[in-house]
């Protein structure tokens, strides 16, 4: 595991590079052009305002964050539990598998302004829009993971008498991991999608709403900051989820590794 | 060898007496999609016999091998463990796969307990087994180890204590060193009948392979294709231990050439 850590790092050098790169490029643009400010901020402008205006970004930041993850942790628990339902029941996994896979043409975003109507312009819609978003990708992904047990691995543990739920605890479970894992960082981006459209519908805070509010008031400098904060908080959880894949699913072997011990 | 009379107890001596056979097949037939997979199988192993199951690829072993073990059901005729019938997979059988299938998330002394924790039985109880196991194999200093650290070889080798940790009484082998290099094939047959001496297991051995087939066995039943049936059933009386310079001396070439011979003559028939 620790021997990962170093090329983490090496994975992260270079793209960080590249965005410092084009942030100096977009202040130089942006100065030697005269571009105005409320067209396009430079990135110290921005970087100015939200040093300035930290008070005002985190309260609005704060709702949208803490609603985000609940809507995540919702998405997840609950694309679990039915991704378990549809691996163990046939009735579930050719009812309603097919029909989940296919409501994935819908875009859910377009269903906010429904829930507005359902469940008011409180933090219950946001919630739900962000779990919904989240929902589909993890349930799919899961009972994926789920289905993806080796058929050997599975005759193996029968012979051995294993119940299902062994079976499901001990072969499924970790089997699944990486495909849960990959499932949750697709939910997590999505739950932000889902609490930001939420809030430019109808809502009196969050960041989305700061976003709205400052693009009314042509504050662009606020707005990208806003924006700014918003990305940072995202790459944030993504990196949470990164990190406990890391640690969770600490047998998957790099490919040195597996050069080292030959295979 | 104090323990090679009871390993070479000759079934024939008391064919009355149903408990010195650890299996028996009641002509077993197995039909797939209404093709014909089996046909009228019958056997009888001795306890602590080793016995091989020899054929070419597809020849239907594998699926007697999965009956034996309670993972099909035969379409007609009965597998006897212990005077009761097979309907599910028993506590009495340990099976070594073609390949290894080690949890990769788990240890290796991990993967011998997995069918202890599957029998809810007590696993602190069983450590020190697992690691006379693993001993016994040398692979102690690894018990530790993720299977991926581990050769092909080595990983059999752990496969082989994980079918032994529950102490069963018959060891069920499905061409369990086809997919290693040939050298440490041989290797593994040796080490095989050094653990099979020292445990005193009944084993029915799968293979293709006609020298791994006599070196290893007491009997050797040949089958042959479509649908399958036993042919042949040859006596190996080769002295034991074995070691694998007995695969140059005249008296084991014998054997390979005869088994050959029957195993062809089912091919032109």
């Amino acid at each position: 595991m620790k021997d990962r850590q170093p090329s983490f790092l090496d994975a992260a050098c270079w793209p960080t590079a590249f965005i410092v790169l084009l942030l100096l490029a977009w202040e130089g643009a942006v100065r030697y052009l005269g571009i105005r400010s409320i067209v396009l901020p430079p990135p110290s402008e921005i970087a100015v305002v939200m040093a300035t205006r930290y008070d005002l970004l985190l309260t609005h930041l704060w709702p949208s964050l803490y609603l985000t993850i609940a809507g995540f942790a919702l998405s997840v628990v609950g694309g679990f539990l039915v991704a378990v339902l549809i691996t163990y029941s046939e009735i579930m996994r050719k009812g309603l598998y097919p029909v989940i896979v296919v409501s994935q043409i819908v875009p859910k975003i377009s269903i906010a302004p429904l829930f507005i109507v359902w469940f008011g312009t409180g933090t219950i819609s946001s919630l739900l829009l962000a779990f919904l978003i989240g929902f589909f990708p993890m349930t799919i992904n899961s009972a994926m993971g789920f289905q993806s047990i080796d058929e050997e691995i599975h005759k193996m543990a029968r012979t051995f008498m294993a119940s299902r739920w062994q079976v499901f605890w001990k072969i499924r479970l970790p089997t699944a991991l990486p495909h849960i894992f990959a499932g949750m960082k697709i939910s997590v981006t999505l739950a932000i999608i889902g609490v930001i459209v939420s809030e430019f519908v109808a809502s009196q805070e969050g960041i989305g709403y700061l976003i709205k509010l400052a693009g009314g008031l042509l504050d662009t400098p606020l707005m990208m900051a806003a924006i700014a904060v918003l990305s940072l908080s995202g790459l944030a959880l993504y990196w949470i989820i990164e990190l406990a894949e890391r640690r969770t699913i600490y047998w998957q072997a790099t490919a040195e590794n597996l050069a080292e011990t030959g295979g | 060898m104090k323990s090679d009379a009871r390993l070479l107890l000759d079934p024939r001596s008391a064919h009355e007496a149903n408990d010195l056979y650890a299996v028996r097949v009641n002509s077993i037939k197995k039909v797939f999609d209404e093709i014909e997979a089996i046909r009228d199988v019958s056997l009888d192993i001795a306890n602590g016999e080793f016995v091989s199951l020899l054929g070419p690829s597809g020849c239907g072993k594998s699926t007697l091998l999965m009956m034996i073990a309670g993972l099909l059901a035969p379409t007609s005729g009965q597998v006897i463990l212990a005077n009761t019938p097979v309907l599910s997979p028993r506590r009495e059988v340990g099976v070594v796969f073609q390949n290894p299938v080690l949890l990769p998330w788990r240890s290796v002394i991990d993967n011998v307990l997995l069918p202890i924790e599957f029998l809810r039985l007590p696993i602190k109880d069983y450590r020190a087994r697992a690691l006379d196991l693993l001993k016994m194999v040398k692979l102690e200093e690894f018990a530790d180890a993720l299977p991926r650290q581990l050769s092909g070889g080595m990983r059999q080798r752990a496969s082989i204590c994980r079918a032994l940790i529950h102490d069963p009484h018959i060891l069920l082998m499905d061409e369990p060193f086809s997919a290693l290099d040939a050298i440490t094939r041989d290797d593994m047959a040796v080490e095989l009948l050094r653990i099979w001496q020292a445990t005193r297991k009944t084993v029915i051995f799968v293979t293709h392979s006609i020298r791994e087939a006599a070196f290893l066995s007491d009997r050797v039943l040949t089958m042959g294709r479509r649908p399958a049936t036993i042919i042949d059933e040859v006596r190996i009386d080769l002295p034991r231990p074995r070691h694998i310079g007995m695969t140059e001396e005249d008296s084991f070439n014998r054997y390979v050439r005869h088994l050959r011979k029957s195993i062809e003559a089912s091919h032109e028939g």
